[in-house]
């Protein structure tokens, strides 16, 4: 299931995608750079770069599927982190209330 | 007999610490449980007679080292049942142990392969205490359906509300049962191993609760509401084809008491309203493929 939407598209749960601030956050003094999240995540969230101190990126913040961390179950050093979830679900509900 | 045998295979990737430590693990288990008996990837990779018949014929615990998962997809193409899958990564951050950067494995590793294969023997024990099964009644259902491409699409029309990440609850009275749309395992394609939470686990709303996997993939059930989970569906240990085969009744997953199902739904869609939102997704699935398709074209 590749994808690439156009992101100022999408919604979830009837919110833009982009007022949703859910993806991950690598953390540079863990990540060994295996690129194991990169190969595993279907939807292009990370990149590779030509940096070496950061020869990964997260390159498509809103691909990556809200309350999906699937990918963090691939990270040895444990280099991935996300959002607080109840948080996010309490924006979500805000943002579609203000709708 | 040869349908009670319970095999180990690793993944035996020896270009990566991951790799060395899973072969590890499973010379380690063979050690603490003299009658699992090891399986080589090599060789089994080549065809051997001895290890194809063995395979089929026996329980596999799988340890993979890596995303790439060799030992699922030698076990996969051999249709194989797996009873237990360990992956390293999830190990190392279960066990606060980082993987070593050189393939000799140091102090830390080694105890690490120690305790996952302590793991691995007690979890077995557990297994074979665990096999009552907990089937759940679940009434015949009235569907929606589609068929896109080569690909059948069902959704119940009433008594189940589902989440945007396509996971879907059932309640009654106080308790909810908890699993995957027609959506999903048809995403997953043949689902080869399910692994479920504890029973007892307090859980929020869309909060990952178990995981399924394919040789395609590995996903999430990302759960529709929130409570204790009371019940898991022992069945799907040996028989995870349930998944594909009937997602909505056999196939489910978890059973929820549960905390605050009406401001759960706040954040659900009911039949009618998923059944639109899924079609929508699939479409736009496949224009983008085509789009994509296109474009290699030009």
């Amino acid at each position: 299931m590749s994808q690439n939407y156009d992101a100022d598209k999408e919604t979830f749960m009837s919110v833009p995608r982009k007022k949703i601030p859910w993806w991950p956050t690598i953390d540079y003094n863990k990540c060994n750079f295996c690129m194991e999240c990169n190969k595993f995540c279907p939807h292009n969230v990370f990149a590779k770069t030509n940096d070496e101190k950061k020869k990964l990126i997260i390159q498509n913040p809103y691909n990556c599927v809200v309350f999906c961390r699937a990918c963090a179950k691939t990270c040895a050093p444990d280099a991935l982190s996300f959002p607080d979830k109840r948080e996010i679900t309490n924006l979500i509900k805000k943002l579609r209330a203000e709708t | 007999m040869a349908e009670n045998k319970i095999c180990i295979l690793p993944c035996n990737g020896l270009d990566k610490s991951l790799g060395v430590i899973a072969r590890q693990v499973a010379l380690k288990v063979i050690e603490k449980n003299p009658k699992i008996e090891l399986i080589c990837p090599v060789l089994l990779n080549t065809g051997e007679d001895n290890y194809e018949n063995l395979i089929k014929s026996s329980k596999l615990i799988l340890i993979d080292g890596c995303m790439t998962r060799c030992a699922t997809k030698l076990a996969e193409k051999r249709d194989s049942k797996i009873i237990m899958k360990i992956l390293i990564p999830d190990m190392s951050k279960k066990f606060k142990i980082k993987p070593c950067k050189t393939l000799t494995l140091d102090e830390q590793n080694e105890k690490l392969v120690d305790l996952i294969s302590d793991l691995v023997v007690e979890e077995l024990n557990k297994f074979e205490e665990k096999k009552v099964s907990v089937s759940r009644e679940i009434e015949k259902l009235d569907y929606f359906d589609i068929t896109i491409d080569k690909y059948y699409f069902r959704v119940p029309k009433v008594g189940y509300f589902f989440n945007e990440n396509d996971c879907w609850i059932k309640s009654e009275a106080k308790k909810a049962l908890v699993g995957i749309t027609d959506y999903l395992q048809n995403a997953a394609s043949d689902i080869l191993f399910v692994d479920l939470p504890d029973i007892g686990k307090e859980i929020e709303q869309f909060d990952d609760v178990g995981s399924f996997e394919s040789s395609k993939t590995v996903l999430q059930l990302i759960s529709p509401g929130s409570g204790k989970i009371i019940a898991v569906n022992k069945d799907l240990r040996d028989h995870p084809e349930y998944v594909n085969q009937d997602p909505y009744g056999k196939g489910w997953f978890i059973e929820l008491e549960l905390k605050n199902f009406e401001e759960d739904k706040e954040l659900l869609m009911d039949g009618p309203n998923y059944f639109e939102y899924m079609k929508n997704k699939i479409m736009k699935e496949k224009n983008h493929l085509y789009q994509l398709k296109s474009e290699k074209n030009v």
